[in-house]
């Protein structure tokens, strides 16, 4: 029942998901974290499985955090979602397939471009303006269809994600109470209150 | 519904005269929610040859990582480029080393086979998604909207189009073929490939 | 069980329908209209005959084409003709196709759920003398278009004629606009090209083509002398004509 979405604009990155952790019917979390900051510019919102969920995010992040020990420079977001876009391919032909969708909202350092990655379970890449996971995007799509602009400013672009968290809790019967909203820029990554 | 369909997509490959043109729609879904209208599923293999694979995205980009290695190492062994015929045979062997749980693309090949006399001669081919080679003389097609791509081109394609005609042939026929398939469109775009350049255009289509 | 015991339990299924191939299409002018389908009938990789008219004249202004399970097309053209010949009794003269239409759908939904296994296309000449497609699904639901291909090949046919008959995907000359109908000459190539397609791309179309031309009365009919063989099927003089094309198809 997770719910993450995340769009670009002029500059910046915006990721949101729930932080709702249930157990069937059962919430038993409220205020769960579940965008790791792989580096100082790169985000991943993770949904999925319980269990998997959590494993290959950290697997992820230790390997982004290896490469940038490694070799002193980290990867930029192209090459690190090609990076998690074959352990996800590579996992699915495997004896036990991570089942784990990902948003990886990153800004290249170098360029001084933002870019975001739909990533999902089978290794299915796609650079997109503006992408969501779960039930939220049956909602949000629709919305970042008609609202979406590329070049807004940051308080624009968290006015858009509020629609679409107010929509989803308006209209999705089993929606999550909170969100937790960060962003990505120039300046790196921090946590946005809404 | 098949894997097959799953992120849905169609390719279409056409003979002209001295030319071939290679064309694909951009869309990318998870069965009927549409994800991106700006997914590629042909990418270029030398300067005179393209390939496309429809069908499963994720295999769409394993593959063209797996063809991007295979042809790099085939081109510094040989050090000289791969022709279409060739690559089209590493494209087949390729596929049939999963023949038991194979990728799920049915790639497409259009390129400018180099003859003895230094001439370059129009060549096109499809496989199955274990690597079956279909070698036509017209035109070749893949993916979702596959049948209606048939009828189309059967209905608009003629030997001997010269670049320009073939464009808008291969153009028209995938547009209104995409347009009858819920799993195609949202735009399009079109590479043709003539002895000394390759002419890419983007296609801006329905968006329903 | 081979002891006639009820000690397992067993099933037994009829299926009372198939597939029979094949594949029709109609296209609309402004005083004419064109109803064409092919001849042959196969089930499976089978063919039963390559001679199975699926295209049928109801009056001298309208032609039904039946496409799907064959059976149920004959007995549903059957009794479509039995009900007109009914009206003529009772009202002395044809009944108009947009009636025709209507008692189409009403006769296909009154099998509502036992229905008519067949994809139905009426095409003829409306009242006021304009040319008129209309197609409908199995259980009677129907609309009025321009041009329609159903059966067998209609993912092949529809999207080519998106092209050729609604210039879909065309853009007119700067200044001009596109015709809202073709010329009957245009039509028919359009029409044989058609069924050459999807003959060539389609294992179960093939073997025969009959177009069937109405035309509305006092339509002049030098289009279709280029034609060879082209029979008139007219029953009264003074009103709408039905003529008959026939031609070969490819027969592999």
């Amino acid at each position: 029942m997770d719910v993450s979405f995340a769009l670009t604009g002029k500059g910046y990155v915006l990721v949101a998901a729930d932080t709702t952790a249930a157990h069937s019917i059962i919430k038993v979390k409220s205020d769960v974290d579940k965008i790791k900051e792989l580096s100082p510019h790169l985000l991943m919102a993770y949904s999925g499985e319980p269990g998997d969920t959590v494993q290959f995010a950290e697997y992820i992040e230790r390997n982004i955090r290896l490469y940038q020990i490694r070799n002193t420079y980290g990867l930029r977001p192209q090459s690190a979602a090609s990076w998690i876009r074959r352990s996800l391919a590579e996992s699915l032909r495997s004896r036990h397939p991570y089942s784990v969708n990902l948003l990886l909202g990153g800004y290249d350092v170098s360029t001084y471009t933002p870019h975001l990655y739909w990533v999902d379970y089978l290794g299915t890449l796609a650079e997109v303006p503006f992408a969501a996971h779960g039930y939220g995007s049956y909602f949000a799509l629709s919305l970042l269809d008609r609202y979406h602009d590329p070049e807004a400013s940051l308080e624009e672009g968290i006015a858009t994600l509020r629609r679409c968290i107010d929509e989803v809790a308006k209209r999705l019967v089993v929606s999550p109470g909170k969100y937790l909203v960060k962003v990505v820029d120039k300046d790196g990554t921090r946590v946005i209150e809404i | 519904m098949s894997i097959m369909q799953h992120n849905g997509g169609s390719v279409i490959a056409m003979v002209g005269k001295d030319c071939v043109a290679i064309a694909s729609d951009l869309r990318l879904g998870v069965q009927s929610l549409s994800i991106s209208s700006n997914f590629e599923k042909i990418f270029p293999v030398t300067e005179r040859l393209y390939v496309g694979f429809p069908g499963l995205a994720t295999d769409v980009t394993t593959l063209r990582e797996v063809f991007r290695y295979r042809v790099n190492m085939y081109t510094i062994k040989e050090e000289r480029a791969i022709e279409p015929t060739i690559f089209t045979q590493l494209v087949s062997s390729t596929l049939y080393e999963r023949r038991f749980g194979p990728y799920f693309i049915e790639p497409v090949i259009a390129g400018l086979q180099k003859t003895p006399s230094g001439s370059y001669e129009p060549f096109i081919a499809a496989t199955d998604l274990i690597g079956c080679i279909n070698f036509a003389k017209d035109f070749v097609v893949a993916g979702t909207a596959s049948e209606k791509l048939f009828g189309v081109a059967e209905g608009l394609w003629e030997p001997g189009l010269e670049p320009e005609d073939l464009f808008e042939t291969i153009s028209q026929t995938l547009m209104n073929a995409v347009d009858r398939d819920a799993f195609s469109g949202w735009g399009a775009i079109v590479h043709v490939i003539t002895k000394d350049k390759v002419i890419t255009r983007k296609l801006k289509g329905r968006m329903d | 069980m081979p002891d006639g015991s009820f000690s397992h339990p067993q099933q037994r299924q009829f299926n009372p329908y198939t597939e029979n191939g094949g594949t029709i299409l109609a296209i609309a002018g402004k005083d004419f209209s064109v109803i064409a389908g092919d001849t042959r009938q196969s089930e499976g990789y089978s063919i039963q005959t390559r001679y199975a008219p699926k295209v049928f004249r109801l009056t001298d202004r309208a032609v039904l084409a039946v496409n799907g399970f064959a059976a149920d097309g004959n007995m549903f053209v059957k009794k479509v003709q039995q009900r007109l010949e009914w009206y003529r009794h009772a009202h002395a003269k044809d009944m108009p196709l947009g009636a025709i239409a209507r008692l189409i759908q009403t006769m296909l939904y009154g099998r509502r759920f036992f229905p008519y296994y067949v994809y139905n296309i009426l095409g003829g000449i409306e009242e006021d003398g304009t040319g008129a497609v209309y197609s409908f699904d199995p259980v009677g639901s129907y609309e009025r278009e321009a041009c329609r291909a159903a059966g067998a090949a209609q993912s092949l046919v529809q999207p080519f004629l998106d092209n050729q008959i609604y210039f879909k995907n065309q853009q007119a000359p700067a200044g001009q606009s596109h015709p809202l109908h073709l010329p009957l000459s245009d039509v028919l190539a359009i029409v044989i090209d058609s069924f050459t397609s999807a003959t060539e791309r389609h294992i179960e179309v093939g073997d025969g083509l009959e177009i069937y031309v109405v035309l509305t009365k006092g339509r002049p009919t030098q289009d279709l002398e280029g034609y060879r063989g082209v029979k008139e099927l007219t029953t009264r003089p003074d009103g709408d004509r039905v003529f008959l094309i026939q031609r070969e198809l490819k027969k592999d």
